[in-house]
């Protein structure tokens, strides 16, 4: 029942209209499911105790008896009680299900709209992996929304049971009722906090360590050193395994505290009933209950700090500003002129930046391409880079990257990526321009071939001529090339430049290259230090 | 304690739940007859401290067990996924998800399932043994719907696996797109695609959505199907044990049965069910831990010793004298690398080229013997098979475990005495930094904290160096370096070109010029 939860993410993961719907069926389920469970057990322990009564005191006594409506009672509620269990399930679950989708689009929309110069980088596989975690964390918070109302039902009915064997049991009852979340909620998280906190230190540490290990795999299985690395995470996965294990136990002492609360409630019940037997029993089975329907509560309580920790870190996300998708531009807007340096390029001339590796080519084009802040001395349109809206970038340059990132998808999806409506025909005249048609005719799937991680089956060659596929159907004035033959035989790296270099006439397209292989480079017709755009 | 063996501490829950029960039907028999509660009381306080101690020994037994296990999986498997022979390469993520995640839920199932399953067998069997003792009616009842519950739970279980199993494909690749789509957010948002890839998203997130619910509709189903017949047996055992007290049963009456046993009867009923709803609410950890299991079962305890003993049966070493490589190919299905052939004498070095992702370094490792070979031969000059123990490796990040830099540079060859780690150290250039920060005794942590790209680099060579090994393979080694780091490294690759072999995967024509051969992939 803890309110400490910050407001923002809660705000966040405040389901739409269409799911709150479905969680108030949900929570109507669980106080009918609470309330039958708590029944069938009163009624039973009751018409047990009557009919004990009445078929002692003789035959008068049991003609008086009315057993019908109790053992009909008892079979409607069995029903009842199923059924309404099932809802409560089924209804909660599609309704935190549906409200984790949602608040993924919305999430995706929220970081899609960031300037990739500023947003917050999730694109590591862990920054990306954990965001699917946190928000796994707050499906929970949505899952259990129903079961309070529902534990509040039966607690609520349990008292008013108790109450028909004297108010002193109710009394009781509803004073332990009371106590016990926040006794439960305490105990939890004096049990937790610090195994916890441990497990996701010693855990983030083991996979930290691990994943470098990993990354010197050559090494360590060169020179034998599988033992040393070993002994090296012994540390981490003792300490996690010491904080699950206590973990593990705290579940197990929450479990006891309950089990003990629950029959102290009984014997308060029992000592202090006073409405005669069959009531008293009645009252006696109906805490029972009550104390047994609140346990959703020490569920809760028991994965609090994992739904917190998930609500902080979203709540970062949160920050970012909400803003309209950028829609495609219809016109393609007119080629700007750039100044490099002190050199100015008109708008559909070729220029190679030159420089050893490392001299931070590939940080220039990046700048330009708008993936990246820099200082460089670059103009677009007499603007210097920093100055430059976004949509500047997305209107005037189209990046092939040196290492040509694919999505998960088909070749056509990939394509497709450029921009909206191009068609099957435009898709092969590009690849027939990157040399790469005849490659994916050959393909049983053609065009519709998926790509598997890396871009399998795709060799490193062919994946940055997709690459460049994609960044010609692009269409806009400027092309930025990065190391665009690398890895292609003489031949076919002859014939790529000849077409492309045809392509570019054709189209009155400007180009900027970074390349250290003589035949590209043949396709610029100025060169540029690329000392002029770093030493600034 | 094995996890199983600490389910028997559950037997404890059932003795307590029959205390407890006992008290409530001595209780209200008490109230009837107006005679002293407080013994009853005692048998609830009682009831209650014994099925408190059987959950806290259970957790307290069943984790540990679990953890003996689960350590078991996890050494196996970081064993062969650092230094074992792999069929195909597997990224950093791919190998911490199976050497961490993956064990993580087999010790799950093994705390969770484990324990429960071994009560919920004998668990139901036994409540309904001290059911008999009062009322052997009800005991019968109770049996009979268990029978048809357990066959009913049989029925869904499987059919509720069948649906999981179907949707767990989609499952993956639907959520596999959107991690995909938020790796690739710079791209898209370079292509103007945000609005129509976060459309694709939506897609696939409530997709994700719908099939899960598919997949839950039948749990639940089955659970629902388990409650039903509890409360039908409870129901059954009430109307049962009412009817035969007011004497109104429409047969002879079975047993002459008295408020107190019926009481007891009626109150241990849903423990009969209970050890069975435990079990179910392990299932997810069962399903995930045999899901966890089955992938990594070509790492399972026990099995990398006995590949390692076939392994150094396999050839005795022989003196390098040169590395030929003979129409290697490799293939993982789609990726398909080679054929490779190169010839490296004693000296020299020889260049392999290629776009990042065209297979560089696994060919190195292919080489080392860390991949294992589909097609084509590895030898030396006089046909031998390669020795793993003639390779050094320098790589591009070289490992770095926390304690000295002398530990660090001597892993490769710990006996190492001090001057000839310093020899090694200065001959790759790393003198400035012994100078500077306090020689061989200077703390690297697993980080490398404090040293450039380029040292950490130079740290790797040394390494090679000391080990002594004849045949070296560098794994880019000027990638990401400064122009003047990257020069003094090509240098010190020149010199020990002369004394020893070196195999160099890069994409920097400062080391391809430096090449006898350039084979390019």
């Amino acid at each position: 029942m803890s309110r400490a939860a910050p407001s923002h993410p809660v705000e966040l993961a405040r389901p739409a209209a269409p799911v709150r719907r479905v969680l108030r069926l949900g929570t109507l389920s669980a106080v009918v499911a609470a309330l039958s469970g708590l029944l069938l057990l009163g009624v039973s322990g009751w018409f047990l105790t009557g009919a004990a009564i009445a078929g002692a005191s003789g035959l008068l006594a049991v003609q008086a008896f009315n057993y019908l409506i109790p053992s009909a009672a008892i079979r409607l509620l069995a029903i009842l009680r199923t059924v309404s269990r099932y809802g409560e399930r089924m209804l909660s679950h599609k309704a935190a299900l549906t409200a984790m989708a949602d608040l993924r689009s919305r999430l995706f929309r929220l970081l899609a709209a960031q300037d990739t110069r500023h947003a917050p980088d999730v694109s590591a596989g862990e920054a990306s992996a954990r965001l699917i975690g946190d928000i796994e964390s707050l499906e929970d918070l949505i899952v259990r929304q129903p079961t309070r109302p529902g534990s509040l039902a039966a607690a609520l009915a349990g008292v008013a049971l108790a109450a028909l064997s004297g108010w002193f049991p109710a009394l009781l009852l509803a004073g332990l009722l009371v106590v016990f979340p926040f006794a439960v909620t305490a105990l939890s998280r004096r049990l937790t906090a610090a195994p916890a906190r441990d497990a996701a230190e010693a855990l983030g540490e083991l996979r930290a360590r691990y994943v470098d290990m990993a990354q010197a795999r050559a090494e360590i299985a060169a020179y034998g050193l599988v033992e040393t690395v070993l002994d090296e995470l012994a540390e981490p996965i003792a300490r996690l395994d010491a904080a699950r294990q206590a973990l593990f136990r705290a579940e197990a002492g929450v479990a006891a505290f309950q089990l003990l609360y629950g029959a102290l409630a009984a014997i308060a019940v029992l000592a202090t009933a006073s409405g005669g037997p069959a009531l008293a029993a009645l009252g006696l089975l109906a805490a029972t209950a009550a104390i047994e329907a609140l346990a959703a509560i020490s569920r809760t309580a028991l994965r609090q700090a994992r739904v917190e920790e998930g609500l902080r870190r979203l709540e970062s996300l949160l920050d970012l500003a909400e803003q309209p998708l950028p829609a495609a531009p219809s016109e393609p807007p007119l080629a700007a002129p750039l100044r490099l340096g002190a050199h100015d390029v008109a708008p559909g001339s070729h220029i190679a930046l030159l420089g050893t590796s490392g001299s931070g080519k590939t940080l220039a084009l990046e700048a330009l391409a708008g993936l990246r802040a820099s200082k460089a001395p670059i103009w677009v349109d007499d603007a210097p880079l920093a100055e430059c809206a976004e949509e500047t970038f997305r209107g005037q340059f189209a990046l092939s990257p040196q290492d040509a990132p694919l999505l998960a998808g088909s070749i056509a999806d990939n394509l497709r990526l450029a921009r909206p409506g191009i068609t099957e025909d435009a898709m092969h005249a590009a690849l027939a321009v990157t040399c790469l048609d005849e490659r994916i005719a050959r393909l049983p799937a053609g065009l519709h071939t998926m790509l598997g991680e890396d871009g399998a089956p795709l060799s490193g060659g062919e994946r940055k001529r997709l690459s460049l596929a994609r960044a010609l159907l692009a269409e806009r004035p400027w092309l930025l090339l990065d190391e665009p033959t690398e890895g292609l035989d003489g031949a076919t790296e002859r014939e790529l430049v000849r077409r492309l270099g045809d392509w570019l006439k054709s189209t009155g397209t400007g180009l900027v290259l970074v390349s250290h292989r003589p035949h590209p480079l043949s396709l610029a017709q100025h060169s540029l230090p690329i000392d002029a755009l770093t030493r600034a | 304690m094995k996890p199983k063996r600490a389910g028997q501490f559950w037997a404890l829950d059932i003795l307590g739940a029959a205390l407890f029960s006992w008290g409530i039907s001595g209780g209200v028999e008490a109230l009837v007859a107006g005679t002293a509660l407080s013994a009853w009381l005692a048998c609830l306080a009682g009831g209650a401290l014994l099925r408190a101690s059987s959950v806290l020994l259970v957790h307290h037994f069943a984790m540990p067990g679990a953890q003996i296990g689960a350590n078991l999986w996890r050494r196996a498997a970081m064993s062969r996924l650092l230094g074992g022979r792999l069929p195909a390469p597997v990224s950093a993520g791919t190998s911490a998800a199976l050497a961490i995640d993956h064990v993580q839920a087999i010790e799950e199932h093994g705390a969770r399932f484990q324990p429960a399953r071994v009560s919920a067998v004998v668990g139901p069997l036994l409540a309904i043994g001290l059911i008999a003792l009062a009322s052997w009616f009800s005991a019968l009842i109770l049996l009979a719907t268990l029978l048809p519950f357990v066959v009913g739970m049989i029925f869904a279980g499987t059919a509720a696996r069948r649906a999981s199993e179907r949707q767990l494909d989609a499952l993956a690749a639907l959520s596999g797109l959107f991690v995909d789509r938020v790796r690739h957010l710079p791209l898209i948002r370079h292509f103007g695609a945000q609005a129509r890839i976060a459309r694709q998203v939506e897609d696939a997130t409530h997709g994700v959505a719908t099939r899960t619910v598919a997949v839950l509709r039948a749990a639940f189903l089955s659970s629902a199907v388990l409650e039903f017949f509890a409360a039908i047996a409870v129901a059954l055992v009430a109307i049962y044990c009412g009817f035969a007290l007011l004497g109104l049963l429409p047969f002879p009456p079975p047993e002459p049965l008295t408020l107190g046993r019926a009481f007891f009867a009626l109150a241990m009923a849903p423990e009969v069910y209970l050890p069975m709803r435990r079990l179910a609410a392990a299932y997810h950890e069962k399903q995930m831990g045999e899901a966890a299991e089955s992938a990594l079962a070509d790492f399972a305890p026990g099995q990398d010793e006995a590949e390692e003993a076939s392994s150094t049966t396999s050839a005795a070493p022989s003196p390098f004298d040169g590395l030929v490589v003979d129409g290697l190919i490799l293939t993982w299905p789609p990726v398909c690398i080679g054929p490779v052939d190169l010839r490296l004498p004693r000296t020299g070095i020889v260049a392999l080229s290629g776009p990042s992702g065209s297979g560089k370094t696994s060919t190195l490792a292919a080489i080392a013997g860390q991949i294992e070979v589909p097609s084509g031969r590895i030898t030396t000059f006089a046909g031998h098979p390669l020795d793993p123990a003639d390779v050094a490796w320098a790589a591009q990040r070289p490992l770095l475990l926390p304690g000295t830099l002398r530990r660090n540079l001597a892993l490769a060859a710990p006996e190492a005495c001090d001057a000839a780690v310093l020899v090694a150290a200065r001959r790759v250039g790393l003198g400035p930094l012994l100078e500077k920060r306090g020689g061989l005794d200077l703390v690297v942590d697993h980080k490398g904290s404090g040293l450039s790209g380029g040292e950490r680099r130079r740290i790797g060579l040394a390494r090679a160096l000391l080990s002594g090994r004849p045949l070296l393979l560098c794994d880019e080694p000027t990638a990401d370096l400064d122009a003047a780091s990257a020069a003094q490294i090509v240098a010190v690759l020149q010199e020990l070109a002369r004394e020893r072999a070196l195999l160099v995967a890069t994409h920097d024509e400062t080391v391809r010029a430096i090449a006898q051969q350039e084979i390019a992939l």
